[in-house]
């Protein structure tokens, strides 16, 4: 805290700022123990609990609307790119295993080189997309 | 300045104020030129090329799942990326994206054992490197370490050298812990309601921590600098995006986390199984670089230190500085303080 003759160096306006910024600095100070309290981490649950229900609730009504409309709803097109998601994922394990095979097979012709040989692999997914 | 000059000044200042804020979303993230090297569902592996590659190893950048990764490549003059790069490192980033609903099933285990794992081989894959670096941060450095607990197989062998920078490892003792932690808190009813819990109240969850300084200081700063004549936009805009732009926690993954750090400490107590594998982190050997702030509060320092006494490196580096969760690695001070630091302890251990 700045000493009495600091303070009254100081212009008004810059007085009024600093008594402000102290007071703003406590409310902070309190602030931050009040979150940090048990029965304030109860509060916040329950209304993420509350919340998650509420959301729920609404998406499954909005979704029964527009399926009884004959239109895919949210969860259809969810339950469409999971599937999409397993196919990747098989996808990605078989591509790795030719990879793996490309790699022993190349290492085989070149007389047990190291899988890589030290070189960067062709990059068989390499995008040419930039960011 | 006067109060009359001040008081003719407002009207602009608060024009300037509105335009700061609303034009927010129009800032320029992660503007250094990459390209993607492989995907898995929404999950990209990009890669920065350096045009000084001076050293053999990469380095792989994991952020955490709640904050996206342009936290790195903030804004060109101030980017962790524009770095390394510079320094002569070829530079890998691994972007979770932004999970959905149809991601509600992505576990732990799916990020650690499948993604990690599958960004790691694809990194030395492409660039023909024989071991690389793992540099992880927040949740991401948690993700990392938890993967080099793994028993060892093969690309498992092939991380040199292991950074985590201001890494959750036993959280039971924090805010976090006292919001979430109760078991009365139905963490998997949550979970399962909303199938992927919306980024926005993972960062309401972060704000409040704070909640003068995130809701109300950041801005009156921020009006004052402005009214002052000193606020500049391409400092606060960046950051304020990134801040802004938090993707959605797959609910399973969240649960996961929640009992495994704030409930149950699974992780310090080696209880953590991934895929029926148990996590050690006494298998960590690597060369070991810790960051850690003094001024933490989403992973306050005293719950990153356990990490000393589980780990089994001989090389142990541990950079403990002021600073914040974020502001330590992307704040202005530190291009000039901690990144020297960190590409210092890099260079010295990615020699052939």
């Amino acid at each position: 805290m700045p000493d009495r003759s600091q303070q009254t160096d100081r212009s008004p306006s810059e007085q009024v700022r600093a008594l402000y910024e102290e007071a703003e600095s406590a409310a902070a100070k309190a602030f931050e123990e009040a979150v940090g309290k048990p029965s304030f981490g109860a509060l916040l649950a329950r209304s993420a609990e509350n919340a998650a229900a509420l959301a729920r609730i609404g998406s499954d009504v909005a979704d029964l609307v527009i399926r009884n409309m004959r239109i895919a709803g949210r969860s259809d097109i969810t339950h469409l790119a999971r599937q999409l998601h397993r196919t990747e994922d098989k996808l990605e394990r078989i591509l790795q295993e030719v990879e793996l095979l490309r790699d022993e097979v190349a290492a085989g012709r070149s007389g047990g080189r190291s899988a890589n040989g030290g070189e960067p692999s062709t990059g068989r997914r390499s995008s040419s997309e930039t960011s | 300045m006067s109060s009359i000059e001040r008081l003719v000044r407002t009207p602009a200042a608060a024009f300037e104020f509105a335009n700061i804020l609303l034009t927010t979303d129009d800032a320029t993230l992660g503007a250094s030129e990459r390209e993607a090297v492989w995907t898995h569902r929404g999950i990209t592996l990009w890669r920065y090329r350096s045009s000084q590659r001076t050293y053999p190893v990469p380095v792989l950048l994991v952020f955490a799942l709640i904050n996206r990764p342009a936290i790195f490549d903030l804004r060109p003059g101030n980017s962790f990326v524009e770095h390394l790069l510079q320094e002569g490192f070829d530079v890998f980033l691994l972007d979770w994206g932004h999970p959905e609903e149809e991601d509600a099933d992505m576990g732990l285990d799916e990020y650690v054992c499948d993604e990690l794992h599958w960004g790691i081989r694809e990194t030395l894959r492409a660039s023909g490197a024989e071991d690389l670096t793992l540099l992880g941060w927040c949740i991401g450095a948690t993700l990392s370490a938890m993967y080099c607990g793994l028993p060892r197989d093969g690309d498992r062998d092939r991380v040199r050298n292991l950074a985590l920078l201001t890494m959750p490892v036993d959280p039971r003792d924090s805010t976090y812990a006292r919001w979430v932690g109760d078991p009365a808190f139905d963490v998997d009813g949550v979970a399962e309601h909303y199938g992927v819990l919306p980024g926005r109240s993972v960062d309401f969850a972060n704000k409040m921590l704070k909640p003068v300084t995130n809701f109300w200081t950041t801005y009156r700063r921020l009006w004052q600098g402005v009214l002052d004549g000193k606020s500049r936009r391409e400092a606060y805009q960046p950051m304020a995006k990134l801040v802004a732009d938090n993707p959605n926690f797959p609910g399973r993954a969240f649960a996961q986390w929640i009992k495994m750090m704030y409930r149950d400490g699974d992780l310090v107590s080696g209880r953590v199984r991934l895929r029926g594998r148990r996590v050690d982190l006494a298998r960590i050997d690597q060369n070991l670089l810790i960051v850690t702030a003094a001024a933490d509060h989403i992973a306050p320092r005293p719950t990153t230190m356990p990490i000393f006494d589980l780990v089994s490196s001989e090389d142990v580096t541990h950079i403990d500085r002021p600073g914040g969760h974020i502001g330590l690695i992307a704040g202005s001070a530190a291009r000039n303080e901690i990144w020297p630091e960190i590409s210092d302890w890099l260079r010295e251990r990615s020699e052939r």
